[in-house]
């Protein structure tokens, strides 16, 4: 199962991102393999519909689940439609930490 | 100190954050809050045009509390429409429908259709509904 994490730097110790679209990196983790790879978000400058492409090139990547502070209107859609799991940690945390609890 | 307000359910939040009178020079007036819970009270009764009843079930108060919010948000439009103030959404005591809520874990997420409820972390099936 691949995990989405929205981050705001490229490594284990930065902050899960406070929204979806806006976030610059996404860390890939597999929970079978347990590796994590980052990969920027292309849509983290746009004005609009940030959210609609970032979750577009998620669903490219067969994630079934999503983490991040905050999912706009319009994405919290299109993870319900292709039945994707969405996360709102309710406290600032690491991705490290993120991914220590998923067992 | 007053007691705790209850959770209003709400279906969905707004999807931006309010509203500006247009051909002002000047700013004129306090800005006024509409909070989540009056728009959605706005919304189930003049826009889906449900009854007050109705719209207090779907919200999970009484009809009399559905009443005060109602109240409270044709005041406040009322309110910025003459005194020609800007309208911001923000804040409530609200909870978004169709979604779940884990106290060990302390998050709150959504479940994939046909799937077990249990929290995705920590697997407890003690979750929390919000509706």
């Amino acid at each position: 199962m691949i995990i989405a994490i929205a981050a705001n730097k490229n490594n284990l110790k930065a902050l899960v991102d406070a929204h979806f679209g806006k976030c610059n990196w996404f860390c890939l983790h597999d929970t079978e393999t347990h590796q994590s790879s980052f990969i920027e978000n292309p849509a983290s400058q746009n004005q609009e519909n940030a959210g609609c492409d970032a979750a577009g090139i998620m669903l490219d990547k067969n994630i079934c689940m999503a983490i991040a502070g905050r999912f706009g209107s319009k994405v919290v859609d299109v993870f319900r439609k292709n039945n994707i799991q969405m996360v709102i940690p309710e406290t600032l945390q690491t991705i490290s930490e993120i991914i220590n609890q998923i067992k | 100190m007053g007691r705790i307000k209850k959770d209003r359910l709400i279906q969905m939040a707004p999807h931006f954050c309010g509203f500006k009178p247009q051909g002002l020079q000047c700013k004129t007036g306090e800005d006024v809050c509409i909070n989540f819970e009056e728009y959605e009270a706005i919304n189930l009764c003049d826009y889906e045009l449900l009854t007050q009843a109705e719209a207090a079930k779907l919200m999970k108060v009484s009809r009399p509390t559905f009443t005060r919010i109602y109240e409270s948000v044709r005041r406040k439009i009322a309110k910025a429409f003459v005194e020609g103030s800007c309208i911001q959404f923000e804040g409530g005591n609200v909870a978004i429908a169709e979604w779940f809520k884990c106290n060990e874990c302390k998050i709150t997420f959504t479940l994939p259709e046909n799937a077990n409820k249990h929290c995705p972390f920590c697997k407890t099936q003690v979750i929390i509904e919000n509706n």
